[in-house]
């Protein structure tokens, strides 16, 4: 079959690859119809996370249809159209058991790299190199879905494959930050990062009751879907005070939930950009936290940071004494997708959630290294490239 | 490029250190916690690889605090043959097997090329579950 292949640092191909096979009883073989590029990608191809091999499939937010399924499976049938979430999980151990389903103790079958580099190992991931699993990703025709009955749901007829995918990975993960960011009805909520769960994290706040919900970025077009599709108010880091801002509309306070959805390549206006970058190219870091410093920075007293960009290892300049003295609770997590997409997909039939504008550039996935070149360099407004296999 | 991230390819190389020491033991005690109450559990009938090390290492089992199920204790006797290596998958495939049903395999065939970059990497992922702080 065709699949999207990482074949070394900014080296992205169309190849053909072996089919998958069912390999465990609750596995199913989904033919995936669509399937979509995410930020957290763009860490692999720019070898950030040094855990790929040349030819991996690269993928994991998408949707399909079931044409195999294991004979231990019961939720689904072939012919079923089903969205995945990205993160694999077992449903029976003590995190799955406290809904915590990235941090499943089952469902990574590499759990020596992550375990040696953080001290405990969190579940698996599809597309999403050897340190998360080695599973195949989903930019290929057709991906094998262990645990099914868990990671895999229905999709009610309602709602398109075009809003339903976004539930594999980005709104879950942006409800993620809201919900265990712990937004209140009546908060004023920030939110680093206007791409895809940025936009999924500010839409989630405002459901949650949040009064004010405040979204940075410095892309003007990304920063318009939000005021267009979540109804957020917006700021850009290039032209706005971002601190002052912040501060003026919370009554000086600070926002109560900080959410960052930025991650480890973050950009900065300031000389604090050249410095990281220079210590990332040194290794003397391993990631950009800018966005990470402002949040702690901005947050009121006893507020709370969630920290839904993804980062490998280690950062400098990390503002302990804010966190310490202002009584800061900073959280971060892998997205628990099997928590959050039932939820998402009723509130996406219902019209609450709405993410089809999200795909600005829809591509067959022959084209999928042009795609990405678009969404890595951001052109021609690419928020994400969908990929049709 | 792949020198900026020095500090996580060197956690990825202790894991293959890790697993060349492929020798009789540093660490003689390892513990996992698994999510099934001690009534239901006897060191004699655990299933899957740690059954089939169980007549060369001292298993014990606890109950774990807070409802969070079971530890269950290997030692490796001094002159057992038993690597820590192997201690690590057996508990890890044996809380698999305890909890979920089954053992995770890795998805296939696989779709990449064996290159001179590749493989440490390899070497670590063919041997999975026996690195590890476990
Ligand atoms: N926790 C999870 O499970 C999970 C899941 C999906 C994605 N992610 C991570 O979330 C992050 C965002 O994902 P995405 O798909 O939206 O990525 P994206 O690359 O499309 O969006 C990131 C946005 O951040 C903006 N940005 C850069 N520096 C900034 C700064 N200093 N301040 C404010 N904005 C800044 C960029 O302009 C861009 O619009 C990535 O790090 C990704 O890896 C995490
Ligand atoms: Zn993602
Ligand atoms: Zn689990």
């Amino acid at each position: 079959m065709k699949a999207l292949q990482w074949q070394g640092v900014n080296k992205l191909a169309v190849g053909t690859v072996p089919d998958p096979e069912l390999r465990n009883p609750g596995d199913i073989i989904v033919k995936v119809t669509k399937t979509v590029t995410c930020g957290s990608d763009l860490h692999l191809i720019g070898g950030y996370i040094p855990f790929m091999e040349k030819g991996d499939v690269l993928g994991h937010e998408f949707l399909g249809e079931v044409v195999e399924v294991g004979p231990d499976v019961r939720r689904h049938r072939v012919g079923d159209r089903v969205v995945v979430s990205s993160f694999i999980s077992c449903g029976n151990c003590w995190y799955c058991d406290q809904r915590l389903f990235s941090l499943c103790d089952n469902g990574n079958t590499n759990p020596a790299i992550t375990e040696t580099l953080w001290g405990q190992a969190p579940s698996g991931c599809f597309g999403y190199s050897h340190a998360m699993g080695g599973n195949a990703g989903s930019h290929a025709e057709y991906i094998r879905v262990p645990f099914a009955d868990v990671g895999a749901f229905t999709v009610p007829d309602g709602v398109s494959d075009e809003r339903a995918i976004f539930a594999s990975d980005s709104a879950s993960t942006g409800w993620m930050g809201a919900d265990l960011g712990g937004v209140q009805p009546g908060d004023v909520v920030a939110v680093w990062g206007a791409g895809a769960v940025g936009q999924m994290a500010a839409r989630a706040a405002e459901l949650l009751g949040a009064d004010r919900v405040i979204v940075i970025d410095r892309l003007e077009n990304r920063l318009a879907q939000v005021r267009q599709h979540t109804g957020a108010e917006t700021l850009n880091y290039e032209s706005d005070d971002i601190a002052g801002e912040l501060r003026e509309r919370s009554g000086g306070r600070g926002p109560d939930v900080c959410i960052e959805a930025v991650g480890m390549e973050a950009h900065s206006p300031g000389v604090q950009f050249g410095y990281d970058q220079l210590k990332q190219q040194l290794r003397l870091q391993t990631d950009r936290p800018v966005a990470v410093r402002d949040a702690i920075h901005a947050a009121r007293k006893g507020g709370s940071v969630f920290v839904l960009g993804v980062y490998a290892g280690f950062v400098d300049k990390f503002p302990l004494g804010a966190l310490m003295n202002k009584g800061l609770t900073v959280r971060g997590a892998q997205m628990h997708g099997q928590r959050y997409i039932p939820m998402l997909l009723e509130r996406m039939a219902k019209g609450e959630l709405v993410t089809e504008h999200l795909a600005t550039h829809v591509m067959p996935l022959d084209d999928a290294p042009k795609g990405y070149k678009m969404f890595k360099e951001k052109e021609d407004g690419c928020v994400r490239a969908l990929f049709v296999p | 490029m792949l020198l900026i991230v020095g500090p996580l390819a060197a956690g990825a190389a202790a894991a293959v250190a890790a697993k060349r020491s492929g020798r009789p033991t540093t660490r003689q005690r390892h513990v996992i916690t698994v999510y099934r109450p001690l009534s239901e559990l006897e060191v004699t009938q655990l299933p899957g690889s740690l059954k089939e090390i169980a007549d060369r290492v001292e298993i014990r089992l606890a109950a774990a605090p807070g409802g969070r199920g079971t530890e269950i204790a290997v030692r490796i006797p001094d002159g057992s043959e038993v690597t820590d290596g192997e201690v690590r998958r057996a508990l890890r495939e044996t809380r698999s097997l305890l909890e979920a049903g089954d053992v995770l395999l890795p998805s296939g065939p696989p779709a990449t090329t064996p290159t001179l970059l590749n493989r440490p990497l390899q070497t670590v992922t063919q041997h999975g579950r026996e690195g590890g702080l476990l």
